[in-house]
């Protein structure tokens, strides 16, 4: 086991890895920025070290003096938590070098997943399905022909876009040549490159994501899936649960089976979860992500489990703590988070003046925040996830309305009356929505203010 | 008494002050007494317990939210986490530098980062020990406007 572990991260996350590192036996460096001297990860790790100013590319992400940290302090390994340098496959590979273990997967896979179209073919050659689609396309016959395979309705899609330019929906052939001349002409005038792709459209799909665990010796298994489908505008996951509600078995299993076996195929090492849409009984593979996620504690509620720990103990060479068979989801978990966010999910920055955080059976707090602290802007708005536990859906959304209706803080806006309002929302009850649930209300309270 | 004895002394026990992480500082001795205070940091410190290795610095430094109290002289702070190490030859405290001149190296990942002065002056602080590991920002040496 470790001696002594540099944790690259902040916030709450940087909290949750101090714990279990404790727990595990080792002691802990911190890291901050300058923005962050008075911050909790900061005082409760045994040594911290500070590595620049506040905007992140020159502290959280400045590698060199992150990984002089660990070599003066001594560390033997580095968990970067999720975000800043948590996927970047180089700074894996540097701690390596300088002979510190990464706590996460092997560079090489983390590299594979990164890239998109590298990640879409090696699952599709693990048989993992994928979004079905073409490879650039020439001309709008060579278009229709695809779409009429495929099946409508399709997106067209810029090889080179982002931010939504140079994509069209397409609902049938005759709307086809239209929306690929628009969108040629978009991806051209923004990106210089009109190369478009085309891809099936799944429609009011369902986000779901199942957690994988490996360790070195070829062990995997799944622990179980979560709804991440309540998401801002924006995309960010607001709320998560799991189990997902009103999901077959059918297509539970097949996600879990499917995730395990792409998990098997990359050899994959430590925690990691595999994203996908869900429409119906289709099941469509997005991306995986090679770090622990925020919403990690959901599952952890569910199963009994601390993933946080399993990493650090697979970096360690050590065997998975338990065998898929002894995994068992019990009840239902959901997750809250709240954020430093105004009522449009704009982040906001300021002094906390009050901070009372809920508690009692079946409530999980994580949180980097207390009264006084100034939340800076350089960061993620998160200030708290707020996990809420019961022996079905019904008891653990009762709780988590509780929960929130017990948190106070005051000083900057928060996503408390937000979260509350979805919790307490019908369909939302019900269970089993999909992405485009918020993005919904959020507007129609914009059309009906 | 002397007076520029008096002001010297005054200037090593506020760097002292900062140094330690004390808010405040007193000396008495038979006709003299320094006491030295600054301002106390946001009550939100009062939770946090000092961090080891880390010195608290002025309050207005926490959080970035302000601009660097003005300063008589220069004080040179560390740019690089790594292992502070005088140059040689030292210069002793007291003693006039001019500009560029270099009072140290924080050695970082096998690399020499050079701390240098950056106006003339006379070395009034030393903050660091020779070899000690130093944290980004971390002041190293005070020096005094030339006179």
């Amino acid at each position: 086991m470790f001696k002594k572990i540099l944790i690259a991260n902040r916030g709450e996350i940087a909290l949750r890895v101090n714990r279990a590192a404790h727990e595990a036996g080792a002691e802990t460096v911190a890291i901050f920025s300058e923005a962050d001297r008075a911050s909790l990860h900061v005082a409760r790790a045994d040594e911290a070290y500070c590595v620049g100013p506040g905007p992140s590319a020159r502290s959280y992400l400045n590698i060199p003096n992150i990984i002089s940290a660990a070599l003066i302090s001594g560390a033997d390994a580095v968990h970067p938590g999720y975000g800043f340098l948590a996927e970047n496959a180089r700074f894996a590979e540097i701690c390596a070098d300088h002979g510190l273990t990464f706590i996460g997967p092997a560079p090489s896979v983390i590299q594979q997943m990164g890239d998109k179209a590298t990640a879409k073919a090696i699952m599709q050659e693990a048989k993992v399905p994928t979004t079905p689609g073409t490879g650039i396309l020439v001309s709008p016959t060579e278009a229709l022909a695809a779409a009429r395979k495929i099946g409508y309705p399709v997106m067209l899609k810029a090889t080179a876009g982002g931010g939504g330019k140079g994509m069209r929906a397409v609902n049938g052939p005759d709307e086809l040549e239209h929306a690929f001349a628009t969108a040629q002409a978009e991806a051209e005038a923004n990106f210089k490159d009109g190369r478009l792709y085309l891809e099936k459209l799944v429609e009011k799909p369902r986000h779901v994501e199942v957690q994988v665990l490996g360790d070195t010796f070829g062990n995997v298994v799944h622990v179980g899936e979560r709804d991440c489908s309540v998401q801002k505008p924006s995309h960010q996951k607001l709320i998560e649960e799991a189990p997902a509600p009103h999901l077959s078995d059918k297509v539970r299993r097949r996600l879990h089976d499917v995730a395990r076996t792409a998990a098997k195929a990359v050899r994959y090492t430590s925690a990691g979860t595999l994203e996908f849409l869900v429409s119906g009984d289709d099941v469509y593979f997005m991306e995986m992500n090679t770090r622990i996620q925020v919403e990690h504690p959901v599952t952890e509620m569910l199963y009994g489990v601390d993933l946080v720990r399993e990493q650090i103990r697979i970096a360690a060479g050590l065997k998975l703590s338990f065998s898929q068979n002894e995994l068992i989801a019990r009840g239902h978990a959901i997750e809250c988070r709240i954020n430093a966010e105004d009522a449009n999910f704009a982040p906001a920055a300021g002094t906390l003046t009050d901070v009372a955080l809920p508690g009692g059976f079946g409530v999980r707090v994580d949180s980097q925040i207390y009264a006084g602290l100034q939340i800076p802007p350089y960061y993620d708005s998160l200030m708290a996830k707020i996990v809420a536990h019961g022996s079905t859906r019904e008891e653990a959304l009762t709780r988590m309305e509780c929960a929130l209706r017990e948190t106070r803080i005051a000083g900057v806006n928060t996503t408390v009356d937000a979260c509350l309002a979805i919790v307490r929302e019908p369909l939302f009850r019900v269970g089993g929505v999909s992405i485009d649930y918020l993005p919904g209300l959020v507007a129609l309270a914009a059309a009906g203010s | 008494m002397d007076w520029d004895e008096t002001v010297a002394r005054v200037r090593r026990a506020a760097a002292f002050c900062v140094d330690a992480g004390l808010e405040r500082f007193r000396i008495e001795e038979d006709e003299l007494t320094i006491e030295v205070s600054r301002r106390p940091a946001p009550p939100a410190e009062a939770s946090i317990e000092p961090v080891a290795d880390v010195p608290a610095l002025e309050a207005p430094y926490l959080n970035g939210a302000a601009a660097q109290p003005a300063q008589p002289g220069q004080v040179l702070k560390a740019e690089f986490v790594g292992i502070v190490r005088f140059s040689r030859p030292a210069v002793a405290e007291g003693a006039e530098v001019e500009a560029g001149r270099e009072l140290a190296y924080v050695e970082a990942l096998g690399i020499r980062n050079p701390v240098r002065t950056t106006a003339p002056g006379k070395l009034s602080a030393v903050y660091v020990g020779d070899g000690q590991a130093v944290e980004y920002g971390q002041p190293l040496f005070a020096l005094e406007d030339a006179s």
